[in-house]
């Protein structure tokens, strides 16, 4: 035992008992005049450890009945050997206990067990204890010791590090050891800031932390191992999709991949990132599954004059076409394709075109498309209102989308889309008008005179409408219930007074309650981002704890300045199947406990959301 | 109505068979992790009647003995964060798609 009893261990000195001076004195050592000078007297320390024995012994005979009672006469020798008494043994054994059962009830120990154990070993736990224990138990700083490894003595250190075997090692054997480790420690941190960001961005995606699902799980494994596949079998299509998007995520859409997803006979193709693909990949397309109906193609840069001269040259009828990043095909091609085979297309999705396809397109499909049923106009700078009264013309379409970066002029813009509404608006099912940032309450109000089908809604990025003019659109309108509601960025902007809004520009809370009234049975995504006006009170009464929304499955409510930890968690209360919650911004929500099995993204803490409960099973969400 | 009571008496375990004649038995709960599985067994189906036995006529030994063993890990794990991902033999990976596909996990 390390810890010895001091004045049991120093040796007698050489010194003269007290004796009555006497001046007469034999050599004395340093240490003795040293002790003497200090006033510690051999002596006076031999005097009371016979005192404290004969104590030990004493206290033992009456004790009696010990448990090793058959030698008693045998402890005296032994104990001073150990250099402690019986008295003293049981109590260092008791302060060891106390010790131990200090580490195992301490949080670091816990947390320990946690990532090194799981629950089965739960005996080991007086172990694992005791380990930490003599861990710490290990000689002092400053004392000598030998090297575990090379056993030469050394002084220890408070930078002394423990062997493979619990010792502890040299300063050189330690610098060895480092040598060894150094790499594999690095990799451990790098791959737990990977793990961590592993964990945010699943969360992003909606996956919740936790064991993936199978499917999942065979996805990925499949994504690892694309370039061993031949083909993919027969999977059904939605898995096909499946697999392709998650391959298309991880950037291994290529020329020798595309091949899986090309299956002759099938009728729809859908390449999600197709940023790897040359013109002639996509001339390829066409001449394996001749077949296909519906072409999907995002990043689809290189779909450009060369692909739609080989496509014109086809008999493929084509219903579907998404293309996204085409901007490599000329007016020419467009006009060419819209007058040849723009009387199957029944869905025609532009996005990112820059400055292609504008105006005389947009009249083009007007006249050549009568079957169009979707128009998706995303992100193009060439349409302008003129392009927009054509639309007007298409009478048969149910699904409309326009997200047009060239200003529309302020009256003329307007009087388009008021036009549009006005004349296909009642077969409309969906309608979607974005980055809007001059229409009038007019808008809305002609939204609330013609449209009386309407399942999806998008008015985005808008700062004229007002809260009146909303609680107007969904007071008494006679469209069904929307299912699907996005009105982010209706706002007031002003730099210079950012507080003040005089006018009750934007979604208030006159406006979020009325469409919360109105379409609260049955939506599924609501998105309010960014609508400050929105008062906590209008929060509080729309989640209130008599309201329930049971289809709600996505809410977000970033950057509405009022949110706080008690409406985060009345909105939970109110909606039973809600899978995700998006706080960004939100400074209110600071510890909003997430039940089970809902994902709560944006909280601006590093610790992330924290999961209450353990009740619900349902958790895995994909 | 007969399913409900013996329900009630149901055994902790059940069984899984593959088509060519292989047993798994493990945790209700964890079976229950898919949700064909768990409908297969809460319903008035054969399955409940002859002893939550679950026979998989599409599904051989080798596949579904990777699917029981997710189920354990998938069970084993249900209340942690920071799961490791199974290892998934890439051979079998297709197969086990389509199982999982119609297993719904």
């Amino acid at each position: 035992m390390n810890p010895p009893n001091p004045p049991n261990g120093m040796p007698p000195p050489a010194a003269p008992p007290q004796r009555p001076a006497r001046q007469i004195r034999g050599p004395q050592s340093a240490l003795t005049d040293f002790l003497a000078s200090q006033g510690i007297n051999a002596n006076q320390i031999r005097q009371d450890a016979d005192a404290r024995r004969a104590a030990a012994r004493a206290s033992m005979q009456t004790a009696g009945g010990d448990d090793d009672a058959p030698s008693p006469d045998a402890e005296p020798e032994t104990a001073p050997a150990r250099k402690e008494t019986k008295a003293q043994a049981a109590k260092r054994k008791k302060e060891e206990e106390k010790a131990i059962a200090k580490i195992k009830a301490s949080k670091q120990f816990q947390r320990r067990r946690k990532q090194y154990g799981s629950d089965d070993d739960m005996t080991d736990e007086d172990e694992a204890a005791r380990a930490v224990f003599e861990e710490s138990m290990a000689p002092l700083p400053g004392q000598m010791e030998n090297c575990e490894v090379c056993e030469k003595r050394f002084s220890v250190t408070a930078y002394s590090r423990a062997g493979p075997d619990g010792g502890l090692l040299c300063p050189k054997c330690s610098k060895d050891l480092d040598k060894e480790e150094g790499s594999a420690k690095k990799k451990r941190k790098l791959a737990a800031g990977r793990q961590r960001r592993q964990l945010q961005s699943n969360l992003l995606d909606g996956i919740y932390p936790g064991a993936k699902d199978l499917m999942t799980l065979c996805i990925e494994t499949l994504a690892k191992n694309v370039q061993n596949a031949n083909s993919l079998g027969d999977l059904s299509d939605e898995l096909v999709d499946k697999i392709a998007a998650i391959l298309s995520k991880k950037r291994l859409m290529t020329p020798e991949t595309l091949y899986l997803f090309l299956r002759p006979g099938s009728d729809t193709v859908t390449v999600y990132d197709a940023a790897k693909l040359s013109s002639d990949d996509f001339i390829r397309i066409f001449q394996i599954v001749p077949t296909v109906k519906h072409i999907r193609l995002r990043n689809a840069i290189q779909f450009k004059n060369k692909v739609m001269d080989h496509l014109l040259g086809t008999t493929v009828k084509l219903q579907t076409l998404s293309l996204h990043g085409a901007n490599l095909i000329d007016d020419e091609r467009w006009n060419q394709f819209l007058t040849e085979k723009g009387s199957h297309l029944q869905a025609l999705k532009v996005y990112h075109t820059d400055g292609h396809f504008g105006d005389e397109q947009l009249e083009m499909v007007a006249k050549h498309c009568p079957n169009l049923r979707r128009l998706k106009v995303c992100h193009n700078q060439k349409v302008t209102e003129a392009g927009v009264r054509h639309i007007a013309k298409m009478g048969n379409l149910t699904h409309l989308s326009l997200e047009l970066y060239k200003q529309l002029t302020d009256m003329e813009g307007e009087m388009s889309c008021l036009e549009i509404i006005d004349t296909i608006g009642g077969g409309l099912r969906t309608l979607s008008l974005a980055t809007i940032h001059d229409l009038s309450d007019a808008l809305l109000e002609i939204i609330h005179e013609s449209c009386q089908n309407l399942s999806k809604l998008r008015l985005t990025d808008n700062s004229s409408f007002t809260d009146n003019g909303f609680a107007k659109l969904f007071t008494g309108w006679l469209n069904p219930p929307l299912v699907y509601l996005d009105l982010h960025k209706c706002r007031h902007i002003d730099a210079a007074e950012p507080r003040e809004n005089p006018n009750n520009i934007g979604l208030g809370s006159a406006g979020f309650e009325t469409l919360m009234a109105h379409s609260g049975a049955t939506l599924k995504h609501l998105n309010v981002h960014s609508c400050r006006h929105i008062s906590r009170e209008a929060f509080e009464h729309v989640f209130a704890e008599n309201k329930t929304y049971p289809e709600m499955q996505e809410i977000d409510i970033s950057f509405c300045q009022s949110v706080n930890d008690f409406v985060v968690g009345c909105i939970f209360r109110s909606c039973p199947n809600l899978k995700t919650l998006k706080v960004f911004g939100n400074f209110g929500v600071k510890e909003a406990r997430v039940p089970k099995g809902k994902i709560l993204i944006g909280v601006p803490n590093a610790l992330g959301m924290q999961i209450e409960g353990t009740a619900e099973d349902e958790g895995r969400v994909i | 109505m007969a399913s409900s009571s013996q329900k009630q008496g149901s055994s902790k375990y059940v069984t899984l068979i593959s088509s060519d004649g292989f047993e798994f038995v493990l945790l209700r709960e964890a079976a229950c992790v898919s949700k064909a599985i768990k409908k297969m067994l809460a319903g008035s189906f054969l399955e409940t009647a002859r002893g939550d036995r679950c026979h998989f006529e599409e599904i051989n030994g080798i596949v579904l003995e990777k699917v029981a063993e997710y189920l354990c890990y998938n069970h084993k794990n249900r209340n942690r964060e920071d799961v490791p991902d199974m290892d998934i033999p890439p051979e079998l990976c297709l197969e086990l798609l389509m199982a999982a596909d119609y297993l719904d996990t």
